[in-house]
């Protein structure tokens, strides 16, 4: 079923040829070409106004979706990250309007996440759960939780404090927030290149078995990727607290298929057929324009829901496709 | 019966004493005719997404979508009632679409070998998003109240208010297609040890499809007796379906030891048994996502077999109950 080669086509003298190198950057190709296309139609999309508000939104769902980005590299999957990012976002906003601080705020609604992704890592790395369905509760619970903070509606603040001072940066028209996502990634795609658990990383999807008797700590490394995925999940959901001055409890529902989409779309850039930070990370960006374009032009929410319905199943019919080709399943495959 | 299969229903009553128990000893009204029905009615929705669930579990394939299609085919049921069609046609319409996107998930993931989860959640999106296609989002209720759609769910058949007769009906139906037929046997042999169903001739593709297919036809049946409840079509029809269904089948499963139909009929039971009670308390809405995620945890926490195994070990010193699931 998987072979044993690890990371064959990340050794750095590795050249790709035309074709390959077309197929490796399609969705940066595609990513400029929609950005092109939206600019001509509407004139307004191209403003300095609107490019800063789409940099926001995407930098805050970049931040959301860089976790999930690697559990899913290593073949399992989480989807209780958006759950755990309005977890973090109705913390945060009960906190404040109880009249708390935002530093002690934010820590908590942290601190929360933390401990929902330690439950994640706990049950499906050591106690061998399927990810699936123990991530479908640990989200579900989540959700609930956040619903129980503002007793099932959303949470009115008076201050944002200094996340919301943070959010109001700007270097240009660049937002901090976008720097800040920015380098997140590229601390995390220096781990995922250069450091020995970028290795163990992807070896983990490619075989279990095999990691585990060359003693690398399989189950350790999960716990840790569940952990990080929950981590950067709830520091998203603090940015939106401060980003909405509000706490809002449904918030996750809409962040689940764009976080799928993204780091599935993703796995198409530079690895082919491999979830990686950089390929999310252009992918978002992708997701976010057409949001923005699309609303432009005046199409409804359900509209863009069935094309990211149809960009989700095109990305696994390429990722699937790209991985049969260097024999390797993705996760859930039979 | 085999001793063990005697031993887990008694585990599943025990379970459903104790529920009963605590409930009615808090809230008189838990245990009155009106209440049970209640309960009843409340499975009849939920439970029947769950059933269809099971055949997709015993495949040993995941659906993340069938609460998008129930919307979908909720919401094509009740533009075909507005636009004046009968309420049979309206309702074969609505199951239709939804079947339609059974098969798009069965031959994506069982003939291309598209992988389960994402595959159905990309398609989940994309009928959450077709559902707002007939109306741009808005409830439906013309014709509501000559078609006919009302009496699914306020009529009486046989003494039993309809919805719960006709769960109960399909219930029957599919425990004998699926434990007293060669085709029902098939969808096991397929979950099990596909290699070997395949060169016993077993088609293990079609029965994939099958299961989708069934999973989504019944998920639309659900979604059309919330409209007959609620006295309209809305988009969010399916909305509450997934983790529930979910919890009754591995609940079932954690129960029984393997998923079955039975098995899900018994979970989804003991979780509506558990929310009603909770409602009757007067435990808010929003609690109910967490009783039923530690439900979800704790049941497979139980199903994993090598809990089982380490349970079993603890317990009978060394003998395993029960089949793995």
């Amino acid at each position: 079923m998987n072979d044993m080669t690890l990371n064959t086509d990340t050794a750095p003298a590795y050249k790709p040829a035309g074709r390959q190198w077309a197929a490796r950057y399609s969705l940066v190709l595609i990513l400029a070409a929609m950005i092109a296309v939206f600019s001509v139609l509407r004139p307004d999309f191209a403003a300095g106004g609107n490019f800063e508000k789409i940099l926001l939104s995407a930098s805050i769902s970049a931040i959301m979706f860089l976790g999930v980005t690697w559990v899913i590299a290593a073949g399992e999957i989480d989807i209780s990250f958006m759950e755990v990012a309005a977890l973090s976002d109705m913390i945060v906003a009960g906190l404040v309007h109880a009249g708390y601080g935002w530093p002690l705020a934010a820590c908590l609604g942290v601190v929360a996440g933390l401990a929902v992704g330690a439950v994640n890592g706990f049950l499906v790395g050591f106690a061998r759960l399927p990810a699936l369905i123990t991530t479908l509760a640990t989200g579900g619970f989540a959700r609930s939780m956040a619903a129980v903070i503002g007793a099932g509606s959303s949470l009115e603040i008076g201050s944002t404090g200094f996340v919301g001072r943070f959010i109001e940066v700007r270097f240009g028209f660049i937002p901090a927030v976008t720097v800040l996502a920015v380098i997140l990634y590229a601390i995390a795609w220096f781990a995922q290149e250069r450091l020995v658990f970028g290795h163990y990383l992807y070896a983990a999807e490619q075989n279990r078995s095999a990691i585990v008797e060359a003693g690398i700590p399989a189950r350790r490394l999960i716990f840790t990727l569940y952990v990080i995925s929950a981590f950067a999940a709830s520091i998203a959901g603090v940015l939106l607290t401060a980003n909405l001055a509000s706490g809002q409890p449904r918030i996750g529902s809409s962040f689940f298929i764009d976080g799928l989409t993204a780091v599935l779309l993703g796995g198409m850039v530079i690895k082919f057929g491999q979830p990686n930070v950089l390929g999310t990370f252009v992918a978002v960006l992708l997701l976010a324009v057409l949001v923005s374009g699309t609303a432009l032009l005046g199409w409804p929410d359900w509209q863009r829901d069935i094309i990211k319905g149809v960009l989700l199943l095109a990305g696994v019919v390429i990722v699937v496709r790209g991985r049969r080709r260097s024999g390797r399943e993705l996760v859930g495959e039979h | 019966m085999s001793r063990s299969v005697v031993l887990r229903l008694a585990a599943f009553l025990a379970l459903l004493a104790i529920i009963a128990i605590t409930f009615g000893s808090l809230s008189h009204q838990y245990l009155s005719r009106n209440n049970i029905s209640a309960i009843f009615r409340h499975m009849s929705a939920d439970g029947l997404a769950g059933l269809g669930l099971t055949f997709v579990i015993v495949v040993r394939r995941f659906d993340l979508s069938f609460p998008g299609v129930a919307s979908l085919g909720a919401m094509t049921t009740g533009w075909l009632i507005a636009a004046g069609h009968a309420l049979l046609p309206s309702i074969v319409g609505g199951i239709a679409a939804g079947v339609v996107f059974g098969v798009v998930n069965g031959v994506s993931i069982a003939i291309f070998r598209l992988p389960d989860i994402v595959t159905t959640i990309a398609i989940g999106s994309a009928t959450y998003g077709l559902s707002y296609i007939y109306s741009n989002g808005a409830t439906i209720s013309d014709n509501f109240m000559d078609s006919g759609i009302l009496d699914i769910n306020d009529r009486q058949i046989a003494h039993l208010d309809a919805p719960i007769f006709f769960m109960l009906v399909l219930y029957v139906i599919a425990t004998v297609v699926m434990h007293r037929s060669r085709f029902g046997r098939s969808f096991y042999a397929t979950g099990e040890n596909p290699r070997s169903a395949a060169f016993s001739g077993v088609n293990t593709r079609g029965y994939v499809v099958a299961a989708f297919v069934l999973t989504s036809a019944l998920s639309v049946w659900a979604g059309i007796l919330h409209c007959a409840e609620a006295g309209q079509a809305d988009p969010s029809a399916g909305d509450g379906f997934l983790t529930p269904a979910f919890a009754s089948v591995y609940l079932g499963a954690a129960l029984f030891g393997t998923a079955s139909v039975p098995a899900t009929f018994a979970g989804t039971l003991l979780i509506s048994a558990m929310l009603n009670g909770f409602t009757l308390l007067s435990v808010p809405y929003y609690y109910a996502d967490a009783i039923v995620a530690v439900v979800l945890i704790v049941a497979i926490g139980v199903f994993d077999p090598r809990l089982v195994e380490a349970f079993g070990r603890g317990l009978r010193s060394g003998r395993v109950a029960g089949t793995r699931a």
